[in-house]
């Protein structure tokens, strides 16, 4: 395009080519031009390893906080048994009774599963566990009730103590209780901490944002002159910044990798630490790493924050050179 | 090619770099700008290539107003404008002919074309064999030269030079000169700014003279031998 000379034939609009050539020359162009960022961070290797070194580190921080999150939610979905009503049969009733609610409980929609423990067997397993042993042989009669261990299908608190007003209704249940406090001090925790993790990670974002516009401001300012002599020569302000994109992009790319390596490595080195631990519990929790979409995901975000980054950086101090005199 | 009217240029502070200048460069031609330093040809050449706008009169290229460029399209106008720098300004940390390339380049050249180019252009300025060193592995001459295949290698109509042999011996001048008679030649329009009243007086050519901002000949310079 020539504004002062019309007629006058121009850069490669002058060569008549195909919109499918020049479709893909548009992608190949950008290609080489992404490329080209790439071999000038590798001629740079000491400052682009540390500003990658920080963005990996400022990744990480935020990654390792979702898992936490993560596991924090497994951990408090595998305790279901906190949901459980207990139902203590009153004393004297008949086993056929109790049979008949075993059954009508196994029925109904809202209930999971039913355990029925009775008497003889709840003073085994006193004995067993209670350590008071043959100590309670010298009771005469077993004190202890039936009991109906009932698991909700929904565990949400709320639903548990609507399951657990209906049952306590029953005629042949004594007394019906449900643990339920600590749950919702659980989904408080873990919300709570979600929320943490929110704001941490848009702290940490941000700095991101602002590590990769300053080192893209730095690399400006070191090229002042060549931009200066390419805006001489009429390069538009689209054509200088787009290296510098995607030197950010690059940034991005570099960084989400390195924050997932480190993640991955922490993980290894935890795993066998846990383990101890969840072994004393006698869970079976196992550590759950980063699925290969939350993977995709810390790199989109680190992409996209590095071409943000390198943007707002790139629009505000590649105008603002202008070049002085010929 | 080139129109001034009435154009003037002072700076904050009250200096006025350029008093009411009024020529007209045609197609085709070659003509110098003199002075001393200071005298307003550097501001001259800025009004031209757009970093500096006037404060009064108008300037147009092809009889096209200058002040109607908005400044997205400023790029688009220095690209049909050649300009050789009196310090050159190549990029150093590039070869010569990525340098050469670099107006191609920003066109959208790519392959083939860019590379028949390049070397066209490096050929007229007799540097074809340099075309894989280093800026600084050069002599000043050569960077110079380099400079020159650079502001021609998109083929402007028009060709600005800032005192393009203030750095070159007497020898290298002339031929520097030569250069840009073959362009112009071939029907490019060249002004070329120069305090080398010497050279100017002997090359026969249109020259226009400023002092302190005016423009004081318009014409052949007659060339005194010093005494």
């Amino acid at each position: 395009m020539s504004i002062l000379f019309t007629g006058r034939a121009t850069g490669a609009a002058a060569k008549k080519i195909g919109l499918m050539r020049r479709f893909i020359m548009f992608w190949l162009n950008h290609a080489r031009q992404a490329v080209a960022s790439l071999g000038e961070l590798w001629r740079t290797p000491s400052a682009s390893v540390l500003t990658i070194a920080v963005l990996g580190v400022s990744l990480t921080l935020p990654a390792t906080l979702h898992l936490l999150v993560k596991n924090m939610q497994q951990i408090s979905s595998s305790f279901t048994q906190a949901a459980e009503i207990s139902l203590y049969i009153r004393e004297q009733t008949p086993d056929n009774q109790v049979q008949s609610l075993v059954t009508i409980l196994q029925a109904d929609p809202a209930i999971a599963q039913v355990i029925f423990v009775s008497k003889q067997d709840a003073m085994t397993e006193f004995q067993q566990l209670s350590g008071f042993g043959a100590a309670l042989n010298y009771l005469e009669t077993n004190p202890l009730p039936d009991l109906v261990r009932v698991l909700p299908k929904n565990t949400e608190p709320q639903a548990a103590q609507a399951l657990l007003q209906r049952l306590s209704s029953e005629r042949i249940v004594e007394v019906a209780k449900l643990d339920i406090d600590w749950l919702t001090r659980l989904n408080a925790i873990v919300s709570m901490l979600q929320q943490a993790v929110a704001i941490i990670a848009l702290l940490l974002l941000s700095a991101v944002l602002l590590i990769i516009g300053n080192t893209i401001r730095l690399s400006i300012m070191n090229k002042k002159d060549e931009i200066e002599v390419m805006k001489l020569v009429g390069a538009t302000d689209a054509f200088i910044q787009r290296p510098f994109l995607y030197t950010g992009v690059w940034f991005g790319i570099f960084g989400g990798l390195l924050a997932f390596l480190v993640v991955e490595m922490m993980l290894w080195w935890l795993q066998s630490a846990i383990s101890n631990v969840t072994a004393l519990y006698q869970s079976d929790f196992s550590l759950q790493a980063m699925s290969f979409s939350e993977f995709l995901t810390l790199l989109l975000i680190a992409v996209m924050l590095g071409l943000m980054g390198s943007y707002l950086s790139v629009r505000r101090h590649i105008s603002a050179i202008e070049p002085t005199g010929p | 090619m080139l129109q001034f009217d009435q154009v003037s240029k002072s700076y904050p502070g009250g200096f006025v770099a350029l008093d009411r200048i009024s020529f007209r460069l045609e197609k085709g031609e070659m003509a110098f700008l003199t002075g001393h330093s200071g005298a307003g040809k550097s501001t001259l050449l800025k009004l031209i290539s757009l970093i500096e706008r006037p404060s009064a009169g108008r300037v147009l290229i092809n009889d096209i107003e200058l002040s109607r460029i908005k400044r997205s399209q400023i790029p688009y106008v220095r690209r049909d404008v050649g300009i050789i720098f009196q310090n050159h300004r190549l990029l150093m940390n590039h070869t010569v002919f990525d340098n050469v390339a670099l107006p191609l380049v920003i066109e959208g050249f790519t392959g083939k074309e860019m590379v028949k180019r390049v070397h066209a252009a490096l050929d007229k300025v007799g540097l074809l064999d340099k075309v894989r060193c280093l800026p600084a592995t050069l002599s000043g001459g050569e960077q110079q030269r380099v400079g020159i295949a650079r502001a021609v290698v998109n083929k402007p109509p028009l060709l600005l030079a800032d005192e393009p042999t203030g750095n070159l011996d007497p020898d290298l001048s002339k031929d520097t000169m030569r250069i840009f008679e073959a362009f112009n030649q071939v029907g490019v329009s060249v002004l070329v700014a120069t305090h080398d009243l010497g050279l100017v007086a002997r090359m026969k050519y249109r020259t226009l003279t400023l002092k302190q901002g005016r423009m004081i000949n318009d014409g052949l310079l007659q060339y005194q031998e010093p005494v």
